[in-house]
């Protein structure tokens, strides 16, 4: 008649019946009352599958269901992998509330952790045997697993090793230290290849012991932050600061005396040391003025064929507004330029040549050398 | 019963497209033809585009017959597969050696072609254009020996900006120096040469000659945003004496509408609204003060066009509508090359004078000529419009500004 399990089914279901009625009557609540009204069907369909299934309890006469039957199947290997479902799921939820690394990462272990649980189940299901399944399992998941591993391991050791890099106080201290490693690096693959009979267990602690110490630095080095990074001053600087004079400034200091064959040119201007000209594309020869579009970048390419070291400068007479912030830069220069040496200037002119008492001109410190930019 | 049926169903659809194309073919009215060069560049790309569609042709006829002619004969009527071929030296040295001696015939001419195209030394006038959405801006510079595209101003030389219409004389070798101040365009006059990009932060260089006077109508050719297609440009070639004569004019001084008049009106009204964007050289405020458009404030390319002879040209708003109406556009457009230059000198007089589009257009540009304008949309620009904004203007504004803007040239 009614099994063991379906008796307690329908007792709870009769039993949460009573409870909505009684909790209807004298407390009058809604909600507690369609709560357990729910439940009380609820329990009613699990006892109806329950009575349909006898609570899949085989009988002794069905000699079939003794191997069929749920049952008799072998019931699943212990797995860690819900444990790391788990773990990404309240990491995830965490990350809801905190950042959203931690909900990535939680998202990132949910998925890993389900796809890894999901091909072990699929796996012992293959065949009786553990070897074969794991084989099986192997099969599948061995070309996604071993790729997002190695990845992952080699993204672990280039951050650790990138956190020592910045961690280490100069660029003197990174050369050496980073000398020293190669060469034990080297030494070490020396050693290992002068003694074939090394164990696999010696090797692989050797590796173990020096994955674990890069990480512990890269971890260190990474807690104590980057070393203070040095500010050289630019060409916008020295000319912010109307230092774009003839004497050397820290911007000047290794100043590239080049510029690229792709830079696409509105204009060359030229100093042999008594004059400036100008050679603007399209045109033939050269020039004492130098027409350039308003509102647009103009690449300018500054040589310097005089003697001596240059700078070509500008100044831009930026518009104050009523509360006195200017509408760009004061002046623009180029870094002195060596004997031969070319560099180049962008500008952008935002007004015309007739806005400004005197026009635009390039000038050059230390010489009286002018040369008018038009701006129509 | 009778099927009524056409058995090929799409037979007539696909005819009538054909006719139309071969039709279009036919048009006269057709400014940017570019199978009728106008001037020395197009004339060569014609020359060897000739050749290279007459040997791409016998190729195609060759091809097309061979398909065919196996498709009829082995077409599957049940019988075995012919007998096939592999292997054969010969023919595969011919297949290869065949079109690679093609090419070569053709790459020769097409790459020295393309060379002497951007041969840009020996220029007789450089003008540098600016593109923008969705215009042109063509600014003349001041040669070494003073002069505009080799002639000397009667007043002081200045640069002389101007927009839509691009003037030169004709003959001449012009050099453009072209660039953009925001997207890329590319510039084309197809009876006057091939297309040419204009980069942001890149000066590119291209040469145009017109054989004689007249009109030639271009389109920007690299898709540019929303109102690419209104994007348009007009070269003008003027005669030598014709050229002179409208540097000479551009360069006249300001001069204000006689008091009292509506369009001395409109020249206050044009320094209150249009003033900021647009710049007409010489137009001073109440204190006697140069006033200086700042279009960077108001404009993401921080351009907006120079209006100082707006009805010295034929065109406005990115030479997209006419400021002439037909019957004087067509004066203009249809005039003997010996007419021509005094035909187009005489600016827009007040009788024809496209009021319609040009109301139009102050009424609510953005109506006329899609662009990004609307105050609410423009998060991306920092608040700045794209085109011209709707400037809300009254009737009677539209009316001063209208009288104001015909005196300008």
């Amino acid at each position: 008649m009614f099994t063991t399990g379906s008796k307690l089914l329908i007792g709870s279901a009769f039993a949460a019946a009573v409870f909505a009625t009684a909790y209807g009557i004298t407390q009058g609540g809604a909600l507690g009352t369609i709560g357990l009204i729910s439940a009380a069907l609820a329990l009613s369909m699990l006892a109806a599958l329950n009575i349909m299934v006898r609570d899949s309890n085989v009988s002794a006469m069905d000699h079939a269901a003794f191997e069929s039957s749920p049952a008799a199947q072998a019931s699943a290997r212990p797995s860690l992998w819900p444990l790391l479902v788990a773990i990404g799921a309240t990491t995830l939820t965490l990350g809801l509330v905190t950042s959203r690394a931690f909900f990535i990462l939680g998202l990132v272990a949910i998925i890993a952790g389900g796809l890894e649980w999901l091909v072990q189940g699929w796996s012992e299901r293959a065949s009786s045997e553990l070897a074969y399944n794991a084989s099986a399992r192997n099969l599948l998941a061995d070309p996604l697993e071993l790729p997002v591993a190695g990845a992952a391991g080699a993204a672990v050791v280039v951050y650790a090793f990138s956190r020592v890099m910045l961690g280490l106080p100069n660029k003197s201290s990174t050369v050496v230290a980073f000398a020293v490693l190669a060469a034990i690096v080297v030494a070490s693959g020396a050693f290992v290849g002068t003694k074939r009979g090394l164990s696999r267990a010696a090797m692989t602690g050797a590796f173990s012991v020096a994955i674990v110490a890069l990480i512990a630095a890269g971890a260190v080095f990474g807690l104590l932050g980057e070393r203070a990074t040095e500010e050289h001053h630019t060409t916008a600087y020295i000319a912010e600061e109307n230092e774009c004079g003839v004497a050397p400034t820290e911007a000047d200091e290794g100043a590239s005396q080049t510029i690229g064959g792709k830079s696409n040119l509105a204009a060359e201007v030229i100093f042999d040391g008594s004059t400036l000209t100008s050679k603007a594309t399209g045109f033939t020869g050269t020039f004492d003025t130098l027409t350039l579009p308003r509102s647009n970048s103009n690449n300018i390419a500054f040589r310097n064929d005089s003697g001596d070291v240059a700078r070509l400068v500008i100044e831009m007479h930026p518009l104050e507004n009523s509360d006195g912030e200017l509408s760009g830069a004061e002046r623009l220069c180029t870094a002195l330029v060596d004997e031969g040496g070319v560099q180049l200037l962008t500008i952008v002119f935002d007004r015309p040549s007739r806005a400004i008492e005197g026009g635009y001109e390039f000038t050059v410190p230390g010489s009286d050398v002018r040369l008018e930019v038009v701006v129509p | 019963m009778t099927d009524t049926r056409s058995p090929r169903p799409f037979l007539a659809p696909v005819a009538a497209l054909g006719a139309m194309l071969v039709l279009a073919s036919c048009a006269s009215n057709a400014p940017q033809d570019t199978w009728k060069p106008e001037g020395e560049y197009a004339q060569k790309i014609q020359d060897l585009q000739w050749w290279v569609f007459l040997i791409a042709g016998i190729v195609g006829v060759i091809v097309f017959l061979v398909v065919l002619f196996a498709v009829i004969k082995f077409r599957d009527r049940g019988q075995a597969i012919p007998e096939q071929s592999h292997g054969n030296t010969l023919i595969e040295y011919a297949f290869i050696a065949g079109p690679a001696v093609l090419l070569a015939v053709i790459a020769i001419p097409t790459v020295s072609l393309v060379l002497e195209l951007n041969d840009t030394a020996d220029a007789d006038c450089v003008v540098n254009v600016t593109g923008q959405q969705w215009w042109w801006e063509y600014d003349y510079p001041i040669d070494a020996d003073g002069n505009i595209c080799g002639f000397a101003p009667t007043a002081d030389a200045a640069p002389i900006v101007t927009s839509g219409q691009m003037i030169i004389p004709t003959q001449a070798k012009v050099v453009i120096r072209g660039t953009s101040r925001d997207v890329i365009h590319s510039f084309w006059v197809p009876k006057l040469n091939g297309k040419r990009d204009m980069v942001p932060g890149r000066v590119h260089t291209w040469n145009f000659q017109a054989n004689r006077p007249g009109i030639y109508a271009g389109q920007c050719a690299e898709f540019c945003g929303l109102s690419h297609a209104n994007m348009r440009m007009e070269i003008v070639a003027l005669d030598d004496a014709d050229f002179q004569a409208w540097i000479d004019n551009q360069l006249e001084p300001y001069q204000s509408p006689a008091e009292g008049t509506l369009a001395a009106a409109g020249e206050t009204t044009f320094a209150a609204q249009c003033a900021s964007c647009h710049q007409v050289d010489g137009l001073t405020n109440a204190d006697g003060e140069l006033i200086i458009a700042q279009p960077e404030n108001r404009v993401w390319s921080g351009a907006a066009p120079n209006l100082t002879n707006l009805m010295t040209r034929n065109t406005f708003a990115g030479a997209s509508w006419d400021l002439l109406i037909d019957q004087c556009r067509d004066d203009v457009w249809e005039a003997d090359p010996d007419k021509f230059g005094e035909r187009y000198l005489q600016g827009v007089a007040p009788e024809c004078l496209n009021q319609i589009d040009l109301k139009e257009w102050l009424r609510n540009a953005p109506a006329k000529k899609p662009m990004y304008a609307d105050p609410e949309q423009l998060e991306e620009t920092d608040g700045l419009v794209r085109g011209m904004p709707n400037l809300n203007l009254s009737e009677d504004q539209i009316n001063e500004l209208v009288a104001y803007l015909l005196e300008r040239k």
